[in-house]
């Protein structure tokens, strides 16, 4: 589904580089979750996948017809824009052309707010909503147009733990019942060590794919990991 | 009042720039761009002075400099990532240009009236010029109303649904130059950019959604705008500076109402437990 090849990045067009030589598959139908320290190159690998970004060297290629993608969500981003959930909705819907698929708008905007179980917020000002609620929004938002691959970035970043279980579980499932692909930089290592197929791991601008077991074995030394 | 033939253009001219300056300013308002109505319309001025330098139509030379100035902006923002330091940039070319033609004297006319708002002088051409510009911006905003707003909210999403984000903010800089240039005849160059914030400011007190917002907006600017207009020949004053002095006053208003009705409520609120 994703697919880099010696791939290099760097923010000023040379050193230092935050990817160096990167090499990453990851086939369809898995979740894997991308650990490391804060600034080893997770969300910039991402942003790199999605199109955001382009590298300074290598390839990375993305075979999803439709991608979703959660980004890191912030408490002040966006909190005072005048916009209900279900306007924000629609209006994606249409960029994504879903009435082309004779889906209307307002009947995907209802289908993913169900999906993630926030039908009763259609109504609210996305600046109203708690951070749980906020991050439900974006994964309805990710979900639009039922997308192959599911990219999120922090997925329980500022949330409370009994939110941050319904949205893993919310993935778990989207993972299980419907095969999407997903890819989720994480920093709750328990989440990640859970919820995964595999974990990328990313150190010194390289990247290292293991089983969830084998992470444990050579980078936890088997201890116990608890969120 | 609609007697004379230049009040009658000086409303519909009003009422097509009340349509069209919320209609830009709630994105410039969101985008925390407000600040980008004053540079520009400085800019326009500068225009107003090359044409009347050139003997050109003034409105066709504060669009071009305007839409060229707005053009600047978007590019020295994707270089230069201080949006502040950017329009102050082109704040001070367009100062510089307008002042510089004004001292020498060449110009056709004076650009005085461009500077305060004049109904004087407004004729029948420059209000069709209007409503052509006005027209085209309206419809542009209809055809493109999802992008803008996605992109205003969130730039990265536009992206990734495959909005040409880059292309869609030189367009609007274009929306927001037609604005600006049909307007500083009525409104003027000095106030310009309150009525283009202003109003939305008012409307965004109300706490709705995009689109309520959006028409409260308009709606609060057709009474800033056409109440100014309509108190400033009674008390024959510049129209632009009292337009904008009725839309701080609605804004007050709008706050002083919202604080009240708040205010009733908790106290039902109280009384009840």
């Amino acid at each position: 589904m994703i697919t880099a090849h010696d791939l290099w990045f760097s923010y000023d067009g040379g050193e230092p580089y935050v990817l160096r030589g990167v090499e990453l598959h990851i086939p369809r139908g898995e979740y894997v979750s991308v650990v490391g320290d804060n600034g080893s190159g997770k969300s910039t690998l991402m942003r790199l996948a999605l199109g955001l970004l382009k590298p300074a060297r290598g390839t990375i290629e993305c075979a999803a017809d439709v991608t979703g993608y959660v980004p890191q969500r912030r408490a002040e981003q966006n909190a005072a824009f005048p916009l209900t959930v279900a306007e924000m909705l629609r209006s994606y819907a249409r960029l994504r052309h879903i009435d082309k698929s004779r889906r209307s708008a307002d009947t995907e905007a209802s289908r993913v707010l169900e999906l993630v179980g926030l039908s009763d917020k259609r109504g609210a000002l996305v600046g109203e909503l708690s951070g749980g609620q906020s991050q439900k929004m974006l994964i309805a938002r990710a979900l639009i147009g039922s997308p192959e691959l599911l990219v999120f970035d922090e997925p329980s970043t500022g949330i409370d733990r009994a939110s941050a279980e319904e949205i893993y579980a919310l993935m778990r499932r989207l993972n299980r019942d419907d095969g999407v692909t997903i890819v989720s930089v994480e920093h709750n290592l328990a989440a990640a060590m859970a919820n995964s197929t595999h974990i990328y791991h990313l150190s010194g601008g390289h990247g290292h794919i293991c089983t969830p077991e084998q992470y444990a074995r050579e980078f936890l030394g088997d201890s116990d990991v608890t969120a | 009042m609609l007697q004379p033939d230049f009040m009658r253009q000086a409303f519909a001219v009003s009422f097509f720039i009340a349509v069209l300056c919320p209609c830009v300013g709630i994105f410039l308002v969101l985008r925390r761009y407000s600040m980008i109505g004053d540079t520009l319309s400085h800019a326009s001025l500068a225009g107003v002075s090359v044409a009347l330098t050139l003997g050109g139509v003034p409105i066709i030379g504060a669009f071009t400099v305007t839409a060229g100035c707005g053009a600047l902006i978007e590019f020295m923002r994707e270089r230069i990532k201080n949006a502040e330091l950017v329009l102050t940039v082109v704040l001070a070319l367009s100062v510089g240009v307008a002042v510089t033609l004004m001292s020498r004297g060449t110009m056709t006319r004076s650009a005085e009236s461009f500077l305060f708002g004049s109904v004087l002088t407004i004729t029948r051409a420059d209000m069709f010029m209007t409503l052509g510009l006005c027209a085209a911006a309206i419809l542009s905003l209809i055809l493109f109303y999802d992008r803008l707003v996605f992109i205003s909210y969130d730039e990265e999403a536009a992206r990734i649904a495959g909005v040409r984000v880059r292309a869609y903010n030189y367009l609007f800089m274009i929306l927001v130059a037609a604005a600006v240039s049909v307007s500083i005849r009525v409104v003027g160059v000095l106030v310009l950019s309150s009525m283009i914030a202003l109003p939305v400011a008012a409307a965004l007190q109300l706490g709705r959604g995009f689109r309520t917002t959006l028409l409260a907006s308009v709606a609060f600017s057709l009474f800033d705008i056409l109440g100014g207009l309509t108190a400033s020949y009674y008390l024959d004053v510049a129209p632009g500076g009292f337009t904008a002095i009725v839309s701080v006053a609605v804004l007050f208003a709008v706050i002083a109402v919202k604080a009240v009705m708040k205010h009733a409520r908790t106290r039902k609120i109280s009384s009840v437990h």
